[in-house]
């Protein structure tokens, strides 16, 4: 009999969101919401909230802050999803500020100058996703509604930022400055991280089935694979410049292909190595894992062996296996932005690019999207293997 | 005292390699002809080791506090109302990548130790606070109301039933924590640390493939003397319960 812990109340006040709100209230009157930056390296001033936003978009966020602290401690019968809709549209609505941020602070007649985002903003920005993801854990909500929620922000701002209140924003200064740089690094990150992945994903299947059919292989192949995962990003991207770099001088065919020291090759080959053990191992534990009296059932109805293996076990591997892709999306997503220290491009050209020019909204070019996409693939990722997670059959 | 001969062999190489590695410029030499120095000197690899494990202490330390001080807090009567946003944060937390969280660290606080320390601390601080969740959470109920019927107090509950019971699973995460900041580290020499990533990174920009080769050796042999280290631990840890059961 399992223990089911005690569910807490609905309609008892929640503890959580008051102290985020609260949290959110102080640092925005604290922190600069933003700052003017006259041009791309001089840092500029910083402005408070009433200064950036004057006083009535002040009063209006501490407002909607102060709601939410209240909404989660009075005794309201539908707390959560009034919470819930209050939280959406302020997320909603943020770029909305930086819009009027620009407006009002922005010297005319300065074509350099821009607007930066301040800690405060970004304050506000991570303590209201995170009371989302409080208000819906307590509603227990299934994928369909964070789905719409994320829909609906990113919607709204993608509408924003497309306008032209936010064109002296210091990020679409950064983007605009190298037309289709960042859409070639999207792709060289998305070919590098998925392309390792699937050829990992491959491979990791074969030494699995090959742990499972000798158990011999068991020991070597995993402590080989944990092996590799050890060895620091950065030094194996070192350690593969030397011997590759061997290989092309020696192979004219190889150099042409475009295989050298740094480069693609390197990362791939590095990426790939990493993306073994999480692979190996899931796949590995999912289909030795299969409970016996269920493959004795499927025997025992007459299934061959064949059929065992993909109506049975791999079925119910799925999730598992899902979960290791999930864990090695995620990492090869943030090493390819160091294999930009060995010329690999994607995001990272941009973060040591950034880094090593001081230019921090460049950082911020790269840093973001490596993030959101990692996200993005968590969620995908986490829901497909959601999805796939077999249900127990009504009687 | 086997289980420790692994951790002393590699820690005996590391440093060996720090101290002698003039004595195989012939070796470098051959691999990089072209360039006029081929063994990394500005900095003595020696500092740079020490530098590097300092950084990774310091924040595998202050980490752990607060990750396992966060767990236990959230895992009781007076805390649980922050149990599912906690494990959230950690498990969200984690899918950040750590090179966006030290290049995100810099406009926040700027470069050098800084913010290397602070990133290495908080992307440190999840594994840690996952493990540390999982392990309290994971203990069977019916333990502590075994202890709390013996007469024990709730801190009595929680010194010597649970937290020796989730020890395994808590030094886990503060081995994956460690491997992981390792080569943050290494990668910190980006952003004006000076740690092993150093000679790599110059070796990346000169074109000097030994500089490169000798900063990856000495990091990957320090990954895998940590690792080793951890295993030990581990593996010293279940013994310690296993006799404490008996």
């Amino acid at each position: 009999m399992p223990v089911t812990r005690s569910l807490p109340d609905p309609r008892a006040p929640n503890r959580v969101v008051p102290v985020l709100a609260g949290l959110a209230l102080v640092l925005v009157w604290s922190l600069d919401f933003g700052r003017i930056q006259p041009n791309r390296i001089v840092p500029g001033t910083g402005h408070g909230l009433v200064s950036a936003l004057g006083w009535g978009g002040a009063a209006l966020i501490s407002l909607a802050l102060g709601g939410s602290l209240l909404l989660s401690i009075l005794p309201v019968r539908r707390r959560y999803p009034c919470l819930l809709v209050l939280i959406t549209v302020l997320l909603a609505a943020l770029p909305q500020l930086l819009v009027v941020f620009a407006a009002r602070q922005l010297p005319e007649g300065a074509p350099y100058a821009r607007t930066v985002i301040g800690a405060g903003f970004w304050c506000l920005l991570f303590l209201l996703s995170l009371m989302v993801v409080e208000v819906l854990g307590r509603l227990r909500a299934r994928y369909g509604v964070p789905l719409l929620l994320l829909a609906l922000i990113a919607a709204s701002w993608l509408v924003l930022l497309r306008g032209d209140g936010l064109d002296s924003l210091s990020l679409l200064r950064e983007y605009q400055a190298q037309p289709g740089k960042f859409e070639q690094a999207l792709w060289t990150h998305l070919a590098l991280a998925f392309g390792a992945v699937a050829i990992s994903a491959v491979l990791a299947f074969a030494l699995a089935l090959r742990m499972i059919r000798s158990p011999g292989w068991q020991r070597p192949i995993l402590g080989a694979v944990s092996f590799l995962q050890t060895i620091p990003s950065l030094a194996v991207f070192g350690l593969l410049i030397a011997p590759l770099g061997a290989l092309a001088s020696a192979f004219p065919v190889l150099q042409a292909l475009g295989v050298r020291g740094i480069g693609w090759a390197p990362a791939l080959l590095a990426l790939v190595a990493y993306s073994l053990l999480p692979m190996v191992r899931n796949t590995f534990v999912a289909l030795t894992d299969i409970p016996e009296h269920l493959t004795d059932a499927a025997r025992g109805m007459g299934m061959t062996e064949r059929q065992v293996f993909f109506q049975l076990k791999l079925p119910l591997a799925m999730p598992v296996i899902i979960e290791g892709l999930r864990i090695t999306t995620i990492q090869a997503i943030g090493l390819t932005a160091v294999a930009a220290l060995i010329g690999a491009g994607g995001f990272g050209d941009f973060i040591f690019q950034g880094l090593g020019q001081a230019a921090m909204d460049l950082v911020l070019l790269g840093a973001l999207p490596t993030i959101a996409l990692a996200l993005l693939a968590d969620a995908l990722l986490t829901m497909l293997a959601a999805s796939l997670r077999p249900t127990p059959a009504r009687a | 005292m086997r289980n420790w001969l692994p951790v002393l062999l590699l820690i005996a190489l590391l440093c060996g390699l720090c101290a002698a590695m003039p004595v195989l410029e012939p070796l470098f030499r051959g691999l990089q002809p072209d360039k006029a120095r081929v063994i990394y000197q500005r900095e003595s690899l020696f500092f740079l080791l020490g530098h590097h494990l300092m950084l990774v202490a310091v924040s595998a330390a202050v980490a752990t506090l607060v990750a396992v001080a966060a767990g236990i807090f959230a895992t009781r009567p007076s805390g649980r109302d922050f149990l599912p946003l906690v494990s959230q944060v950690a498990s969200i937390g984690q899918t950040f990548p750590p090179v966006a969280v030290l290049a995100l660290a810099v406009p926040v606080l700027g470069f050098g130790e800084a913010p290397i320390l602070f990133a290495l601390m908080l992307y440190g601080l999840l594994p840690i606070l996952r493990n540390t969740l999982a392990g309290l959470e994971g203990l069977d109920p019916t333990v502590r109301e075994a202890a709390l019927g013996m007469g024990m107090s709730p801190w009595q509950v929680l010194c010597q039933v649970e937290l020796p019971l989730a020890g395994r699973v808590i030094l886990a995460g503060i081995r994956t924590s460690v491997t992981i900041n390792i080569a943050t580290a290494a990668i910190g020499s980006t952003i004006g640390a000076r740690t092993l990533g150093d000679p790599v990174i110059a070796g990346l920009v000169n074109g000097n493939t030994a500089y490169v080769l000798q900063g990856a050796i000495l990091i990957g042999l320090l990954a895998l003397a940590a690792d080793s280290l951890f295993e030990a631990l581990e593996r010293a840890w279940g013994a310690g319960v296993a006799i404490a059961n008996k």
